[in-house]
């Protein structure tokens, strides 16, 4: 056979590789002790000088070739093999991963949270007391003396012992200016109670209160810090409006609404005011030197508005349809 | 108080449209709560704070509303009547400041002559107030109109004089509404010679009331100080008109003006006989009070820069008069209808209402900078997160509840009551958390729940020196053995307990231990009470099957109480390098007495091998096949480790030697 044929059967051979056990006749076919290549260069010492050399590379290129040809089809044969395991490890990738299920924060943590993280950016201590309070703490140290009209206001519920579950987180402020004393600058999250069940009110619910204390604190300081919150929680984009109002507590008082856009109506979000100087002399401070500001809203209100709640009730029905939202 | 829109405009002498005088009276304080259609008219309903005793009344309002508006307002209309008969009756103040005027009208011989107006008993109806009789009606619209409560009384029934005292100690009085009071020695009253014929400022007897028989009438009206009105009615369990208005202040200076308005009305309707209008008042009859302030006072508070005359004038406008200047200090007189004004800040607040708040300046300083500091919040909040992250959704429940809730469980000494729940089935403080959590679970088990994890951070409340405890519970369910395709999840005791162990991990909790549990609620072999240094902080487990009926339950839950408080708050410490030799490991499996706890075999396993331990770990418990009766085989994995050499063969041949002789001679183990 001459040298041409034998590469021309070594091209075809080669492109018809497809397995190992293939590859390796085609090496004992071509580079075997018996192989064509191996006998044909045997025939070397047959020709003449002069031919030897010209015959000898010939035949070199001829074996590499086979070589080369040798190590596509390897690493060909490889992949394939690979191949075909990984097709067995195939996956539905679509099944569920394996389960850990993952909990919900109550809707009204989550907006405590919201509240808390605007004011203790500011620099505002987070501060909490007792549920069950003495009349002293609800009411009087608040400038709302027995028989104040503004007890009213407060549905109170009374315990067996003489002493009540507080209406608003207000007792927090003044335990927290009897131990920290002034300057003071402190929010209050808490749950509070009021004698009140309909669609809107719950008899347990949530305020954030917040309270500072300094010397020359103004209606202006009080005026940027709800307007900064607002625009933090509600977006900057949104109106509102300071009105007068009345709490036993603060002097001047005021109230806060917001512009719902949808409905184009006024809504009421939060109370707030100068600290009357009748609280901060009964807390131990003195109202000639120490003045401050104080607001309060209802968390479930803020929460209504946030995510579009339309009975506060559904927040304590503890309902996993809803609460894993 | 619902008053007729047309009465307001009429008061104004204006008609602004009704959502600019609502939106106008708003921005001064003054809420509307609702506006309804009535008779081709308009009701407003206001809701009044409890300071503004003022506006209690159509001029109050309109008052109000023109000063805001810088109008001309005309407070008083001066009537001059002058009465043919003389009073008969004496009248005597004998309660001090209690009551300090009083001044009454007697009428008889009444006969009508025209038409009862309609405008009055419209007025009286939109105000939800029932027309009783013709002259009652006609003070009810004066008091609707000018804010001065009066009353009028049968006469004739009246025996000898009026006197205004304090009601004697155990002195009864049936009330117009049929409620029989037994009055208290802080109770004003109107009497005769005999008994009390009204519980003064608040409603009459009904002994003396006025019926279609009356024949000769005596109209009251008075000044009743706010603080012995205040509360009293609410005492008893009611509210009248009346008592609303003189508990938040009625003008000192209305009284006589009120009544004449009054009996300019009645005169114009009916033809009657009326005496002179007898006045009497005592050295108590206040005085208008004076407040001080200067401009600094003012502008200090509000943050603006405000001129003194326009201080003055808007107080002016408010018929709060300087009446002295000494210096920068100002002396303004506060009308005898503002009961609510008497320190500065009560000034100033009436500057601001009047400016507008939303005119008022926004100051953008911080008054206090100030750096935040982690607190309680913070820890609890981490809390949540962590019970999120392992798959529990968070509930809240109402901290009161129906006290046989707490009774089927056992869990009711101690507890705490309301004197006033809003129904049964919140009237107990909740002495533990557990009640509020089961209710959740047959709540959603009833919704077609059947697999549940919550946890609930709240207080639970006792009699005792600490009323109130923090605690985390959560509470773990699943109906059929837990389905999922490629998890085998056992919601058992260890499950709930890893998830304890880390969350005491997370926040660096050690000195942990676990006892069986001795809480009834509990299985009694199968849950356990955590102990933080020997002190109970709380317990997990089964819950006890025997309480499942009363709960309304059919299967078993997982809980856990523990008390957050008695968390220590453990920030990271100093880091330690780990050792850089490596560590070696023997896997161990023995035969071991069944009773025999893993705590035991812990323990001596730490006794028998003092030097390089490192780590122990169990990674299988099992008994049954090929494990004798009373058995059980245990498989730990132990590792050694120095931080200063590289432990040799011999070592660890030593060690391992010593951890089987030890479990050997201590807890009779045999090596598998």
């Amino acid at each position: 056979m001459d040298l041409d044929a034998l590469k021309a059967n070594l091209k075809k051979d080669f492109k018809k590789i497809v397995s190992q056990e293939e590859l390796n006749q085609f090496k004992v076919k071509y580079l075997g002790k018996k192989g064509q290549i191996t006998e044909l260069s045997k025939n070397i010492k047959n020709l003449s000088s002069k031919e030897k050399p010209t015959f000898g590379k010939k035949i070199g290129e001829l074996r590499s070739l086979c070589e080369d040809f040798l190590g596509f089809a390897q690493e060909k044969i490889d992949l394939q093999i690979i191949n075909e395991a990984l097709e067995k490890d195939r996956i539905d990738v679509t099944l569920p991963g394996s389960y850990k299920s993952q909990g919900k924060l109550h809707p009204l943590t989550i907006t405590t949270k919201k509240i808390a993280d605007f004011f203790s950016s500011k620099g505002y201590l987070i501060e909490d007391g007792p549920e069950i309070e003495s009349d002293y703490y609800n009411f009087d140290a608040l400038n709302i003396p027995k028989d104040h009209p503004a007890r009213d206001m407060h549905d109170t519920f009374y315990l067996e012992n003489g002493n009540l579950l507080r209406t608003h987180t207000s007792p927090v402020q003044i335990r927290a200016i009897e131990k920290r004393g002034a300057p003071l600058k402190i929010i209050c999250p808490g749950k509070v109670y009021r004698s009140d069940a309909d669609k809107t009110h719950t008899p347990m619910f949530h305020q954030v209160e917040g309270l500072v204390i300094s010397e020359n604190v103004n209606f202006g300081h009080l005026k940027n810090e709800i307007m900064t919150f607002i625009d933090f929680f509600f977006g900057p984009d949104t109106r509102l409006r300071f009105r007068p109002s009345y709490f036993p507590f603060t002097e001047p008082s005021a109230e806060v609404d917001i512009m719902d856009k949808k409905s184009n109506n006024w809504l009421e979000i939060m109370g707030c005011g100068l600290v009357h100087p009748n609280v901060i002399d009964m807390a131990g401070l003195d109202s000639k030197k120490f003045s401050g500001f104080a607001f309060g809203m209802g968390i479930e209100r803020m929460a209504k508005l946030l995510y579009g709640i339309e009975d506060m009730r559904s927040l304590f029905s503890n309902d996993l349809k809803f609460l894993s939202q | 108080m619902k008053v007729l829109y047309s009465r307001i405009t009429e008061a104004i002498k204006a008609k602004p449209k009704i959502e600019n005088l609502c939106d106008d009276l708003t921005l001064i304080g003054i809420e509307v709560d609702e506006i309804k259609s009535f008779q081709g008219d308009k009701i407003i309903d206001f809701d009044l704070t409890p300071n503004r005793g003022d506006c209690f009344s159509v001029k109050g309002l309109a008052r109000d509303y023109c000063a805001y508006k810088d109008k001309k307002f005309s407070s008083v209309k001066k009537i001059s009547f002058k009465g043919e008969n003389k009073f008969n009756k004496k009248i005597q103040l004998l309660a001090r400041d209690g009551c300090s005027a009083y001044s009454a009208v007697s009428i008889s011989n009444l006969k009508l002559k025209k038409k009862f107006p309609e405008y009055i008993k419209k007025t009286l109806k939109a105000a939800g107030i029932q027309s009783i009789h013709p002259l009652v009606d006609i003070v009810n619209f004066v008091m609707l109109e000018s804010g001065q409560p009066m009353h009028v009384f049968d006469q004739d029934k009246i025996e000898g004089d009026i006197e205004v005292r304090f009601a004697k100690s155990r002195e009864k009085i049936k009330i117009i509404g049929e409620k029989n009071l037994k009055l208290t020695k802080d109770c004003l009253v109107i009497a005769d010679k005999r008994t009390p014929i009204a519980f003064a400022g608040i409603s009459g007897g009904i002994n003396h009331s006025v019926s279609k028989k009356t024949k000769s009438f005596l109209i009251e009206s008075a000044f009743f100080n706010p603080s012995t009105i205040k509360g009293k009615a609410r005492r008893y369990g009611f509210q009248t008109d009346a008592s609303q208005r003189f508990e938040r202040g009625v003008d000192f200076n209305l009284h006589e003006d009120a009544l004449k308005e009054a009996i300019l009305i009645i005169k114009e309707i009916f033809q009657a006989d009326i005496s002179k209008i007898e006045t009497t008042k005592n050295k108590y009859f206040p005085k208008k009070k004076l407040i001080s302030i200067s401009l600094e006072d003012v502008n200090q508070k509000l943050g603006t820069n405000l001129k003194e005359n326009t201080i003055k004038s808007i107080l002016n406008r408010l018929e709060i008069k300087l009446i002295k200047k000494n210096k920068n200090n100002l002396s303004f007189e506060v009308p005898s209808h503002r009961f609510d004004l008497s320190i500065k800040e009560d000034l100033i607040e009436e500057v601001a209402r009047i400016v507008g708040y939303d005119n008022l300046p926004q100051i953008k300083n911080d008054p206090i900078s100030q750096h935040y500091e982690k607190s309680d919040y913070d820890f609890i909040n981490r809390i949540k997160t962590f019970m999120t992250n392992k798959g529990f959704n968070e509930v809240i429940n109402y901290s009161f509840l129906d006290r046989q809730a707490l009774e089927n469980l056992g869990l009711d000494n101690k507890s705490i009551s309301l004197k006033n729940p809003l129904n049964n089935s919140l009237r107990t403080l909740r002495t533990s958390l557990l009640p509020s959590l089961a209710i959740n679970l047959e709540f959603n088990i009833n919704r077609g729940q059947n697999f549940l994890n919550i946890f609930e951070i709240g207080k639970s409340f006792s009699n005792d020196s600490h009323m109130e405890v923090l605690n985390l519970a959560g509470l773990v369910y699943d109906d059929e053995k837990f389905k999922n395709w490629n998890t085998d999840q056992n919601y058992d005791f260890y499950y709930l307990k890893g998830i304890l162990e880390n969350l005491f991990e997370e926040f660096r909790i050690d000195k942990i231990s676990w006892k069986k549990s001795q809480n009834v609620l509990l299985h009694p072999f199968a849950s356990a009470d955590i102990f933080l240094k020997n002190k109970l902080i709380g317990s997990v487990g089964s819950i006890n099957p025997r309480f499942l009926k009363l709960l309304g339950l059919n299967k078993e839950f997982l809980y856990f109480e523990i008390k957050v408080e008695s968390l220590p708050k453990n920030d990271l410490g100093k880091l330690i390098t780990p050792s850089i030799y490596p560590i070696s490991q023997r896997d161990f499996s023995f035969e071991i007495d069944n009773k025999v706890s893993f705590e035991q075999i812990e323990n001596c396993i730490h006794i028998s091998s003092k030097d390089f331990l490192i780590g122990l770990q169990i990674f299988d418990v099992y008994d049954g096949k090929n494990i004798p009766d009373g058995k059980k085989s245990v498989a730990f994995r132990v590792s050694w480790g120095s931080n200063k050499k590289t432990l040799s063969e011999e070592e660890i041949n030593k060690e391992a030697n010593l951890i089987i002789s030890g479990m050997q001679k201590k807890l009779s183990a045999i090596l598998r």
